[in-house]
């Protein structure tokens, strides 16, 4: 099952759970960041920074993921010219690539690996596209 | 004393390998993983108290998977200190062995060093002004002890492990395919990767880890020390100088050599040392191929996020795209 469908449609078919997963989320990274860190030093300091982040690529993931998948999933199907679950192509797709059945220089190929990688860096670390 | 607790055990071996009376004082513990642990302490030698550094391996030499652990096989720690003994009398700055353990010593595998005072850390290291002497001598050094490196004889490793380029490709495959992880960022980075390995690639002894992290740093004397000899290995001598170069291992400085250096700068250093003439393009395949393992290692590691170190293994994981980019960055100029 596509984790991703499963989540997305978890999350329509209770429309009426408020705050949203996002929202609180976003208040337990307050917390940590802005009340608990300042408490602390060292080893703890350094691993609630971390945690803090962490938590803040699931947030990311959350808000993002579903339109980066569907728009992943248009250009895959460019690419193969068949549809598919967005996992499965994208497999079929990097195999394709080690074997060398789809050319490096395939038109269009390297923009599709540039947009699925700048898309995953604006969730698991936006600020290496801006460095 | 002679109870069998640790510190009781290290005196008897420090007495027996290093000299007597061997007392320990100081004894702490710098770094733990699951793959070996650091310890560092002083031991009276005759009359002088010794500044010492303890490398404990376990048994078993990985904490990875058996089929992954036989990619790369590590040297053992009796093979890392020979490795760093061989280095230090070509000139490297390598940790100078004292002892290395035996099965009798009841401690496991391991080592004992010199300890050398400095800094390892990047941000210090790239961006406090106190080390902009350092800064100013990395380079040059870098060039000269990764010639030096390259000169080791290799009858004197027989028991390094052999990797060309070609290999390494494959065992970033069998990576791949051991988890089932298939991005396709990645696979055509390794299939650029297969199609462009340089031709005339010599095989020498290699660090396999030269960068900032994996050195000691003074002030104004610049590298010190050259740590990390744990994947030593024969393989292509421009490894070792791409790797420096790779984005990673700039941890955010402006210029491509470690964050610190130009590439010009390097290779002549390397090359006035005794390296063998340095073919930029040649570099420039193993920084691109750098980023491309890294992102495999940025996989490798975060696949134990659960199990080995928690949330810290699982952020590697999801650092995988950074290198990744920065191949597709440096394939198109920008750098």
């Amino acid at each position: 099952m596509n984790f991703w469908r499963a989540a997305t449609s978890a999350f329509s078919a209770m429309p009426l759970s408020i705050p949203k997963s996002t929202l609180i989320l976003q208040a337990a990274i307050k917390y940590l960041e802005e009340e608990l860190m300042p408490t602390l030093g060292g080893y703890h300091r350094f691993k609630t920074r971390v945690t803090a982040n962490a938590l803040n690529i699931v947030r990311r993931e959350l808000e993002m993921r579903a339109a980066h998948a569907a728009a992943e999933h248009d250009r895959l199907v460019t690419l193969l010219g068949h549809d598919g679950e967005v996992e499965d192509l994208s497999r079929e797709l990097a195999l394709r690539i080690r074997e060398g059945k789809i050319p490096l220089d395939h038109p269009g190929l390297r923009e599709h690996l540039r947009r699925s990688l700048r898309d995953a860096l604006e969730i698991n670390n936006p600020k290496w596209l801006t460095r | 004393m002679s109870d069998n607790s640790f510190p009781s055990k290290l005196q008897a071996a420090v007495a027996r390998h290093v000299g007597k009376p061997g007392a320990i004082h100081n004894l702490q513990q710098l770094t733990g993983g699951a793959n070996r642990t650091t310890w560092s302490f002083d031991a009276d030698i005759g009359e002088r108290r010794e500044r010492l550094i303890l490398q404990l391996s376990p048994q078993v030499p990985s904490d990875e998977p058996n089929p992954l652990a036989e990619i790369t096989p590590h040297p053992t720690a009796e093979e890392s200190a020979w490795l760093m003994m061989a280095a230090a009398k070509v000139g490297v700055p390598a940790p100078r062995v004292r002892a290395i353990l035996e099965d009798s010593d009841g401690l496991g595998p391991g080592y004992v060093t010199d300890r050398v005072d400095g800094e390892t850390l990047a941000p210090k290291i790239l961006r406090e002004a106190a080390f902009a002497p350092a800064r100013s001598k990395m380079t040059r050094q870098a060039g000269e002890i990764l010639a030096r490196i390259h000169s080791i004889p290799l009858a004197e490793t027989p028991y390094l492990h052999r990797q060309t380029a070609a290999e390494m490709i494959e065992g970033q495959r069998k990576v791949i395919d051991y988890y089932d992880f298939h991005l396709p960022a990645l696979e055509w980075g390794l299939k650029w990767a297969a199609d462009n390995i340089p031709r005339d690639a010599r095989l020498t002894v290699v660090h396999g880890d030269f960068r900032i992290g994996n050195m000691i740093v003074g002030e104004n004397d610049g590298i010190r020390l050259v740590l990390d000899w744990e994947i030593g290995q024969i393989s292509d001598p421009m490894q070792d100088l791409g790797w420096l170069c790779v984005k990673t291992w700039r941890f955010g400085g402006k210029l491509p050599v470690g964050g610190f250096g130009r590439r010009e700068e390097l290779f002549e250093a390397y090359e006035k040392a005794g390296g063998q003439p340095v073919d930029p393009a040649h570099v420039r395949f193993w920084e691109a191929f750098g980023s491309v393992k890294w992102a495999t290692g940025c996989l490798r590691l975060g696949m134990r996020g659960i199990e080995e170190v928690g949330v810290e293994r699982c952020a590697i994981g999801r650092r995988i795209e950074e290198p990744l980019w920065d191949f597709y960055e440096l394939l198109e100029g920008r750098d």
